[in-house]
């Protein structure tokens, strides 16, 4: 991939930060552990590989998006502002009554929303659902899905994984957001679900493992979706929760975070700190050009 | 004697020549479509008949979904299946995200008689009336069991179905005038209001009959669409009438006695009675047995609505 389309995908997985930032300054609070951790995935797929048209959020030849792990929504808001579908100053309602980015996504209130997501385990089914759709109207349209690791454990997650393996789901697209831990504490301490590949495979599903931050890896392997000709695809992106927070990165207590303002203001300086990273390395590249 | 139809039989005919008018129409199957009169659909419609297995819960998401690319799906399963096991499925994906789904409560009521209170289905309407948006339809006979589907697949939005097992009596001619929402008044009558639904509704009718030869007058009304309600049908009966008796095949909390009673008693309070099931497991046993063991025989509503009149 050209090193500067991957340049301008990290400033904009930055943005998305300072978007969630600005979310949970008007929330006071919000699920920041698993957003933080999923914004290169949402970043590599609203800005390099989902086709949607933000001026046409109901274009019925787009591919879809289900955030299963509804509880992210906060990566969706800071990702669909940032990729146009509303004002960003919608961002600053999060928490406020009636407003129309809800602690939990409600595809009634907001363009770009595809599905009522929140309680866990009800996103893959839905997504197979429109995957078979699709199939049948012999649309192009891919569907991706976002799910969380401690999202495994709900047994529908398995139902809807037979049927789409089942049903030959080649166009179904899914990360599971593996950030290991969980309100409780580590993933596999409250519910192993290891070997995850191994358990996936079993299910009839191709599966990568990658580096969920790593935005050339994540475009590169959902390009070679699907992985194993007619299964649905899974790619297990190995994250760190609260990822870009110094002070929060792969803690269990930051799944859920009240920020204090003295955090408010560490977290403003991380995210400075990345993009003085970022300038430095445009600079360098724009040196050795 | 009316003539006696299937309504498995029925209502699997009604969907096939459903869609045969529009191609949009899909079964989905959770191991149930040979139980719920759908066993030919497969062979005419392949491509349009899929099999998930045992999974409602899944299937609820899957309908969902398909629902969001223009498909009407058709999902019919043993009732208590498709209602209180998925029940947070068929709120989240199918009422609160509107979808386009018609969802079948099979062998529903105590019509699985002997298989036990798994598989009875008294509390269905009670859980899906709470889902903002779904309609429910509970019709009473054969015909109106041919026009529901019917009117369930021209309907835009969720809907819950329920139809029984053993075979019902015909109780319309085939002309008869059925809208979704709209109660029918199959007579008239001044001293009672007698409304019934679903399975039970023809021995309502045959209580009626009862009644009238003991010289009660009795206005007797069909409720097939429990939600919405036919809220203008109910209190005018309110109002003219003053006292209601609803005969339903289900529990007395959260029926459609219930959601009479919630309608009456902040528009027009009325004496009412609801010859339901009270709370308790229902038992097993023969059918005819087993509805008479709670009442629903056509002598035993008789007499109910007879104490009922002569109370106040």
């Amino acid at each position: 991939m050209d090193k500067k389309e991957i340049l301008k995908l990290e400033y904009i997985a930055l943005n998305i930060r300072r978007n969630i930032l600005r979310l949970i300054r008007a929330g006071e609070a919000g699920h920041s552990g698993g957003a933080l951790s999923s914004v290169e995935i949402l970043t590599a797929l609203y800005f390099n590989l989902i086709r949607v048209d933000p001026k046409n959020p109901t274009w019925v030849q787009r591919d879809r998006f289900v955030l299963s792990a509804g509880h992210k929504c906060l990566v969706l808001y800071a990702t669909l502002a940032e990729r146009g579908f509303f004002e960003k100053s919608v961002l600053d309602t999060y928490g406020a009554l009636d407003s129309k980015i809800p602690g939990h996504p409600n595809m009634h209130k907001l363009p770009g929303v595809e599905t009522n997501t929140g309680a866990l385990g009800h996103g893959l089914s839905i997504a197979g659902g429109m995957a078979l759709g699709l199939k049948i109207n012999k649309a192009p349209a891919k569907v991706y899905v976002v799910m969380g690791d401690g999202e495994l454990a709900e047994g529908s997650n398995w139902e809807a994984a037979s049927a789409a393996s089942m049903h030959k789901l080649d166009n179904l697209i899914v990360f599971v957001d593996r950030n290991k831990l969980q309100i409780s504490g580590p993933t596999v301490d409250v519910m192993s679900y290891e070997p995850l590949d191994e358990r996936w495979r079993s299910f009839g599903w191709g599966v990568r493992i990658i580096d969920g931050h790593n935005l050339e890896e994540i475009i590169n392997t959902v390009n070679q979706a699907p992985f194993e000709k007619g299964k649905p695809s899974v790619i297990i992106a190995d994250t760190i929760k609260s990822k870009g927070l110094s002070f929060a990165e792969g803690k269990v207590n930051f799944h859920y975070w009240k920020a204090k303002p003295d955090e408010l203001e560490q977290a403003e300086r991380d995210l400075d700190a990345i993009e003085n990273e970022l300038k430095e390395k445009t600079e360098k590249r724009n040196n050795n050009e | 004697m009316n003539e006696l139809k299937d309504p498995r039989k029925t209502f699997g005919e009604a969907v096939i020549e459903a869609a045969k008018n529009n191609p949009n129409v899909v079964v989905l199957s959770a191991d149930s479509s040979s139980g719920s009169g759908l066993g030919g659909f497969p062979s005419l419609f392949p491509d349009r008949h899929f099999e998930f297995g045992i999974m409602e819960q899944g299937v609820m998401g899957y309908a969902s979904g398909l629902a969001t690319t223009g498909k009407i799906p058709v999902f019919a399963a043993i009732a208590p299946f498709v209602t209180a096991r998925p029940f947070e499925m068929f709120r989240n994906d199918l009422g609160y995200m509107n979808q386009n789904v018609k969802v079948v409560g099979r062998c529903a009521g105590l019509t699985y008689d002997q298989l036990g209170s798994t598989h009875h289905s008294i509390d269905d309407v009670a859980i899906i009336r709470t889902i903002p948006g779904v309609t429910i339809i509970n019709p009473g006979d054969p015909v109106t069991i041919k026009k529901a589907v019917h009117a369930m697949i021209e309907h835009l939005g969720p809907c819950y179905m329920k139809i029984g097992a053993p075979p019902m009596p015909v109780l319309y001619p085939e002309d008869v005038d059925f809208k979704l929402g709209k109660g029918i008044v199959i007579k008239d009558g001044c001293n009672v209001a007698l409304i019934g639904t679903g399975t039970v509704l023809s021995k309502a009718v045959e209580a009626a009959k009862l009644l009238e030869e003991a010289g009660i007058s009795v206005r007797l009304i069909d409720i097939h669409t429990i939600k919405p309600l036919d809220k203008e049908l109910i209190l005018s009966a309110a109002r003219e009438i003053g006292k209601i008796v609803v005969v339903e095949e289900h529990y007395i909390a959260g029926g459609l006695g219930s959601a009479i009673a919630e309608l009456c008693s902040q528009e027009h309070p009325v004496k009412m009675k609801i010859i339901g099931i009270g709370d308790f497991y229902a038992s097993n046993g023969p059918y005819e047995q087993l509805i008479g063991k709670y009442g629903f025989q056509p002598d035993q509503i008789k007499e109910t609505v007879m104490q009922f009149l002569n109370q106040q």
